[in-house]
């Protein structure tokens, strides 16, 4: 079976980087990507894959034949935003591949046909809104407050998903939600709707916590990808400047000071 | 005590909907939306019930994401779902947005308004919750599966 040619084992890593690169981009963490990939390689027939990863490419090499052949390619991955439905897509196909023995045109043609799963966006805005609403009652405010919060957090949701939609870069887009979001919010304070505006106000941004990158990069890290690690905390780091950006212009704007 | 466990039971309901609402933000599948649920009731239950017991909130986090990583350790061998799929939207309500938020817009006073002792105050101690607890949920995260990882290797 060690008698690939060179064609074919160009074609398994081709195969091999494309799925790797499918869960990179839509933020899966650093050990899922490399034990896919090398499970992958294994499956479909070569001795050994070698995976390096940092946060804007992957560089793959497949050795075969002994080691003395031997197939590197690199892809760019550009970042997009989360989406676990394909990491899942991608873990499910790897499995087939294992348990079934698939061929390598079955992982092209699978990943050709993997379709994001979209929730109904107004359903999405209904739950983020109840969301950031619980977080308010969790931290303690009041019927009001959790009625403000709800509104304030469904309309940020909304222009994020139009924002998201003409497809402008994350930052610009966690800034003017972040902007609506607060001055929404601060109209508990400025007409004193709810007796607890700060927490009305902290709560109505937390759909913008990069939560996903931030808990990534410290599971990356400790886990051997340092580089990766590195690379999603100043990624988290950037998103909430920019949130915090959008916050102060708001602040600014009504001429208030601090939460 | 019956008001005790009402406020527990409410607690839990609102944290899950936070963990479910976010899942949907992340495209996590169907089929694991209710996991979502549990583990972010679970989660945040267990960090309550330590504080409730003097425990500071650092430490609380880490031990109740430690036990959602356990949990999800378990559950992902039974169904053939990616572990950080449903174990970061679980520990959403765990997540110390707001004193990471507060800690950068401090920052940006500072710049505009001057330093001042206050806000040189307030800035390290939501600086320093808001890391302290992040990497307390991460490596509570990663404890179960570095376990595992030394067990695939030879120990001689």
């Amino acid at each position: 079976m060690n008698n690939i040619t060179y064609e074919e084992q160009t074609k398994i890593t081709r195969a091999i980087i494309k799925a790797a690169v499918l869960m990179l981009e839509f933020g899966a963490e650093s050990k899922l990507i490399e034990d896919t990939a090398q499970r992958l390689g294994r499956a479909l027939g070569v001795d050994s894959v070698e995976v390096s990863l940092i946060p804007s490419a992957i560089v793959l090499s497949t050795l075969n034949n002994n080691q003395t052949q031997s197939v590197t390619t690199t892809r760019r991955a550009h970042h997009k935003p989360i989406n676990m439905s394909i990491v899942c897509d991608v873990q499910k196909m790897c499995i087939d591949v294992e348990r079934e023995k698939k061929d390598v045109d079955y992982v092209f043609n699978t990943i050709k046909e993997i379709q994001p799963n979209h929730y109904n966006r107004w359903l999405v805005v209904f739950m983020v809104g109840l969301s950031c609403a619980s977080f308010s009652y969790l931290y303690g405010a009041d019927l009001n407050g959790f009625f403000i919060t709800f509104l304030a957090a469904s309309v940020a949701m909304y222009v994020r998903h139009v924002l998201a939609k003409k497809q402008f870069v994350l930052i610009i887009s966690f800034g003017i939600t972040a902007f609506v979001a607060t001055l929404i919010a601060s109209t508990s304070q400025i007409f004193e709707l709810s007796s607890t505006p700060n927490i009305v106000m902290t709560s109505s941004v937390i759909l913008l916590a990069p939560g996903f990158p931030f808990v990534n990069s410290v599971l990356d890290a400790v886990k051997g990808y340092l580089s990766m690690g590195w690379g999603r905390w100043m990624q988290a780091l950037l998103l909430s400047v920019a949130t915090s950006i959008g916050i102060i212009l708001a602040f600014a704007l009504l001429s208030m000071r601090g939460w | 005590m019956d008001s005790l466990l009402a406020t527990y039971v409410l607690n839990a309901i609102f944290a899950a909907i936070p963990a479910v609402g976010f899942a949907m933000v992340f495209n996590v599948p169907r089929n694991a939306l209710v996991y979502c649920a549990i583990g972010g009731a679970v989660g945040y239950t267990t960090r309550f019930v330590l504080m409730d017991l003097n425990i500071p909130i650092e430490l609380a986090t880490f031990l109740a994401s430690t036990l959602v990583g356990v949990i999800a350790l378990y559950g992902s061998r039974k169904y053939i779902v990616p572990r950080p799929v449903y174990t970061i939207a679980s520990i959403i309500p765990l997540l110390p947005g707001t004193y990471a938020f507060t800690a950068i817009i401090n920052l940006l006073q500072m710049n505009a308004q001057g330093v001042s002792p206050e806000l040189i105050t307030l800035f390290i101690d939501n600086g320093l919750k808001a890391v302290i607890i992040l990497s307390g949920i991460g490596f509570g995260l990663a404890i179960p599966s570095l376990v595992f990882m030394r067990y695939n290797r030879p120990i001689i």
